[in-house]
């Protein structure tokens, strides 16, 4: 099918310009037009597909070995098509004209198997046309990179940890390509790739007259970047510092439970966000569409610029923008323009958006939906997912040590650890790597067996100090969890360290 | 894509006659998924998704190199082979190697059914469609998900072992919440075989749970005797079975290790009651006839009347320590006792119906200290009688004293686990005291 609108410009971003694709951009093309011709011809109102490549490497080494080394390659297409009100999908890990037709078939097939429930005619709204690449800007590729160089990398951070006073350590690598073809009945053919890695290591001190072991993990993020990314995040010296931070953990003090004054790092503050912020201003989540798995979220629509669900120093932005950031791309998974996702979720402690994907801002009386939905592979049904969402820095000066000066008697948290929260993202409980004392106004001892545990606006309503822009810091993970079948997401999080008043935190070996 | 055992040993042996290793190993993978999820009354996604998936990996001096592909056209295939042998030459050498597995004796695992894996998602409308009506009957909003899959799964070696089994699935889980969205119920099951799937009851439980009109009732944080439901017992047991791996005992690193050195093989660490047993051959959970490294599936305990009686190894650390390997259990069997639910719930004088738990996740692994919330159907008992429902809570408990702590046992069923998941245990409802709530949540 032809493209029924006119083409935007074609964006480009990256030197490699079109070596970056692996896929033959023409038969791309006629697949996509079989797909949606197909689609067209038999009554689809509206449909999209997705074609593309994912290429994983994953290397892990534990101790003195190297226990696996796996490259993977996958390809396929999915097909989504919008019947008599009705989505049907398919997809298929092949690329071939025959493969397309037949899952245009039973995309129709799906979506005419579900009419007898569905009661309510799922409604798009008309999205713009685009005809774009994309190109992740990235310095060294990953997959270039010679696997015995991997090898040795993860062996030196794993002999690094144990000669600073780890008795274990196990260390991993990470890299994903993405390659995506989008194309839609509207008429939008966006081509994009991107790339991101993460390390990662744990290390472990053992104490054997008590018996008793300590770990302390990779506090060095993932991020949409290359290798040289990797090279550059100082590895072994974290894996050395880690090994020494594990066996110190040991001897360290417990946390005498109780309520603090917190200040927290942007490497544990990122889950937070992530959990509580995140989560909760998914607009699926709130109409109940994730009610049955993921769970739901105390956020109401009604709630939308009217909940106060900070202090003032609290502003969360969603982006897909930001350099070396998990969810940054041009176009996200409905051929919604990176600017679409240009948003303050909370501006000054008030609400003022949720996340939504195509069909869904219709459903709380809005207009358009605001470029949050990605799929994890082109075989999967894309629903609404995170962009890349931060709390802004301090505009003020504001140094570390001006924070924890403000301090008299608290407990400074680094690195994420035990996770959980409650299915509306009200009630949590976040560990860590690092627990410090803070007195009257400087860090002290280190400190073992912390977490805190929290209620989302109670918590975020007690921020009471936050660095500047020097202090920021962007982390984030591969893989959060949410629909059925379970789809995994790439998402960073970006945050000064902050303060946190009257935080209740618990001892894990004799409170909990 | 699904791949029948001839198709699947094809494909094997052209790897095999590919390869210029010293030696080879095969696994291919894959079969065809399909889900339908429903919210309020209508659908919301849905889809099918076929998949396979070819994984090789090269053995070269003691160094093994692993690439893998979804394509299986003779180019792609040569590609992967060539591509692991490189990766292989590219690796330093390692210490613990092990070769591939020779031929093996499997028992049988009766997970597939033909007209199951054949269902189309029409079959899962029909599933959605008892919840809706039930949800409309009764007052409730529902919300769900209904899922097949038919899977298959092989693996060769050039030691000349092929192994190849499949299996059929069918899941469906509800959740019903009340008009005022301040109450929430859920009920869901899985199986091999879709004749044993009873749709209307799973409607009928979640419906019937989510009922309640009456305001939930908040606890104070602290020790209740507590009445868990068997998907609440699962998950406990899972954490369970989960860290019950050698190495780490072995290594001191465990809650499995003993003071001193070595693990806690043999030592009366749970309540006499705690048995888990895992069994290809049983009949409410069969476990998969072999696992991820070829090795057999046996039928064995891991718990026995309280006592540690296996962890799982891997076989490069069962060589390194001259032992058997023992894979790792998906499908487990908790033992279960006589007393009912309701006979459970009259024995209690102020504690509380737990339907299932969320958010799972260990703070510390030393004392396998857990925490998570309950979810979806929290009661309030007083003197044998439910007399509200209560607000959801967090826990933070020790799983060691959890399950030396039963009281109870109800009688073992299968429990609910998404389709495409590699299958589900099964347990039985348990009644503990001691269960620690640690703060209060206004999730429902």
């Amino acid at each position: 099918m032809a493209p029924a609108a006119p083409p935007s410009t074609i964006e480009t971003s990256c030197p490699r310009g079109r070596s970056a694709f692996a896929l033959d951009r023409a038969l791309l093309y006629d697949l996509a037009d079989i797909a949606l011709t197909g689609a067209r011809q038999n009554g689809a109102s509206y449909a999209d597909v997705r074609i593309g490549e994912t290429r994983r490497e994953y290397a892990f080494a534990k101790d003195d070995r190297l226990e696996s080394f796996d490259e993977r390659a996958s390809q396929g297409f999915g097909v989504r098509v919008l019947l008599d009100g009705c989505w049907g999908f398919y997809g298929a890990r092949r690329l071939d004209p025959q493969s397309l037709r037949d899952g245009v078939e039973r995309a129709l097939e799906n979506a005419r198997a579900v009419k007898r429930i569905q009661t309510q005619p799922i409604a798009l709204e008309r999205l713009p046309v685009h005809e774009a690449e994309w190109i992740m800007p990235m310095g060294v590729d990953p997959f270039e990179v010679p696997a015995g160089e991997k090898a040795d990398l993860l062996l030196s951070i794993i002999a690094s940890a144990r000669d600073h006073g780890a008795d274990f350590c196990s260390a991993s690598l990470s890299a994903t390509c993405e390659e995506r073809f989008f194309a839609n009945s509207l008429g939008s053919r966006i081509h994009q790739t991107r790339t991101r890695v993460a390390p990662n290591f744990q290390a472990t001190a053992i104490d054997r007259a008590s018996g008793r072991f300590a770990t302390r993990d990779c506090l060095a993020p993932a991020r949409g970047a290359g290798w040289d990314y990797i090279v550059g995040a100082g590895l072994i010296e974290e894996a050395a510092r880690a090994g020494e931070e594990a066996r110190a953990k040991l001897g360290a003090k417990p946390v005498t439970p109780g309520d603090y004054d917190v200040v927290i790092d942007p490497t544990n503050l990122w889950l937070t966000i992530h959990e509580t912020v995140g989560h909760s201003t998914e607009l699926d989540r709130v109409l109940g569409w994730e009610a049955n798995f993921a769970g739901t979220s105390f956020v109401k629509p009604h709630m939308l610029n009217e909940l106060r669900f900070g202090s003032e120093l609290m502003t969360i932005v969603a982006d897909r923008a930001q350099p070396g950031a998990l969810a940054t791309i041009g176009f996200d998974d409905d051929g919604a323009p990176a600017e679409a996702a240009d948003f303050a979720i909370v501006e000054k402690g008030v609400f003022r958006n949720f996340q939504m994907a195509l069909g869904q801002a219709h459903l709380i009386g809005l207009s358009h939906s605001n470029g949050c939905a990605y799929a994890d592979s082109p075989t999967t049904f894309p629903i609404q997912r995170m962009p890349n969402i931060s709390l802004k820095p301090n505009p003020q000066k504001c140094s570390f040590s001006d924070l924890i000066s403000t301090v008299e008697n608290g407990i400074y948290v680094v690195g994420a650890g035990s996770w959980s929260i409650d299915q509306q993202r009200d009630n949590f409980q976040f560990g860590g790597q690092l627990f410090y004392e803070i007195k009257n106004g400087k860090l002290g001892d280190l400190l073992r067996d912390g977490a805190y545990q929290g209620r989302t606006t109670q918590f975020w309503n007690s921020l009471s100090g936050l660095c500047d822009a020097s202090a920021y810091h962007l982390d984030g993970t591969f893989t959060c969890g949410k629909a059925e079948p379970v789809q995994l997401a790439p998402v960073s999080h970006g945050s000064p360290p902050a303060l946190f008043r009257n935080v209740r935190v618990l001892n894990t070996s004799d409170d909990a | 894509m699904f791949l029948s055992s001839d198709d699947a040993k094809s494909i094997a042996d052209k790897v095999l006659a590919r390869s210029k290793a010293d030696a080879c190993t095969v696994q291919i993978h894959g079969g065809l998924d399909q889900s339908l999820r429903f919210a309020r009354a209508g659908a919301t996604t849905n889809l099918a998704t076929a998949e396979a998936n070819l994984r090789i990996s090269s053995h070269i001096g003691g160094r093994i190199g692993s690439c893998s592909t979804s394509r299986f056209d003779d180019k792609a295939v040569a590609a992967a082979v060539a591509r692991s042998e490189e990766i292989a030459r590219l690796l330093p050498v390692d210490p613990d190697y092990v070769a591939p597995l020779g031929p093996q004796n499997y028992g049988f695992s009766d997970r597939y059914d033909d007209a199951t894996a054949h269902l189309r998602l029409d079959a899962l409308a029909d599933a959605a469609a008892r919840v809706i009506e039930e949800g409309a009957r009764v007052g409730v909003d529902t919300f769900g998900c209904a899922t097949t899959a038919r899977r298959f799964n092989a693996y060769a070696t050039s030691a000349g072992l092929f192994a190849y089994e499949r299996r059929s699935e069918i899941d469906l889980s509800a959740t019903a919440r009340n008009r005022a969205d301040a109450w929430s119920g859920w009920a869901g099951a899985h199986q091999f075989f879709a004749d044993r799937l009873d749709a209307e009851r799973i409607a009928r439980v979640a419906c019937a749970k989510g009922a309640h009109n009456a305001t939930p009732v908040d606890l104070e944080p602290g020790a209740y005797t507590v009445v868990l439901e068997p998907e609440a017992t699962t998950e406990l047991a899972f954490w369970l079975i989960r860290t019950m791996e050698a190495r780490a005992a072995d290594e001191g690193r465990s809650f499995f290790a003993r003071s001193g050195g070595g693990a806690r093989l043999g030592e009366k660490v749970f309540d006499e009651q705690l048995t888990i047993r895992v069994d290809p051959a049983d009949p409410l959970a069969p476990e998969a006839a072999f696992g991820f490294e070829g090795v057999p599936h046996r039928a064995r305990a891991f718990v026995e009347n309280g006592v540690v009686t296996t962890l799982y190894r891997s076989r490069a650390w069962a060589q390194k320590t001259e032992s058997e390997p023992i894979p790792f259990a998906q499908n487990f069997v908790m033992s279960g006792g006589d007393v009912s639910l309701d006979d459970m719930v009259r024995s209690v004088r102020r504690g509380v119906l737990v339907t299932r738990l969320w958010y799972t996740n260990i703070v510390d692994r030393q004392s396998l200290l857990l925490t998570g919330l309950t979810r979806d159907g929290n009661f309030l008992i007083e003197n044998g009688r439910i007399v509200a429902p209560m607000r959801n809570m967090r826990f933070n408990q020790r799983l060691g004293e959890l399950f030396s702590n039963i009281k109870a046992l109800g009688p073992t069923r299968r429990t609910w686990r998404a389709a495409g998941e590699g299958g589900a245990p099964a347990a039985p409802a348990m009644l503990v005291e001691g269960f620690n709530f640690s703060s209060k949540s206004s999730g429902i």
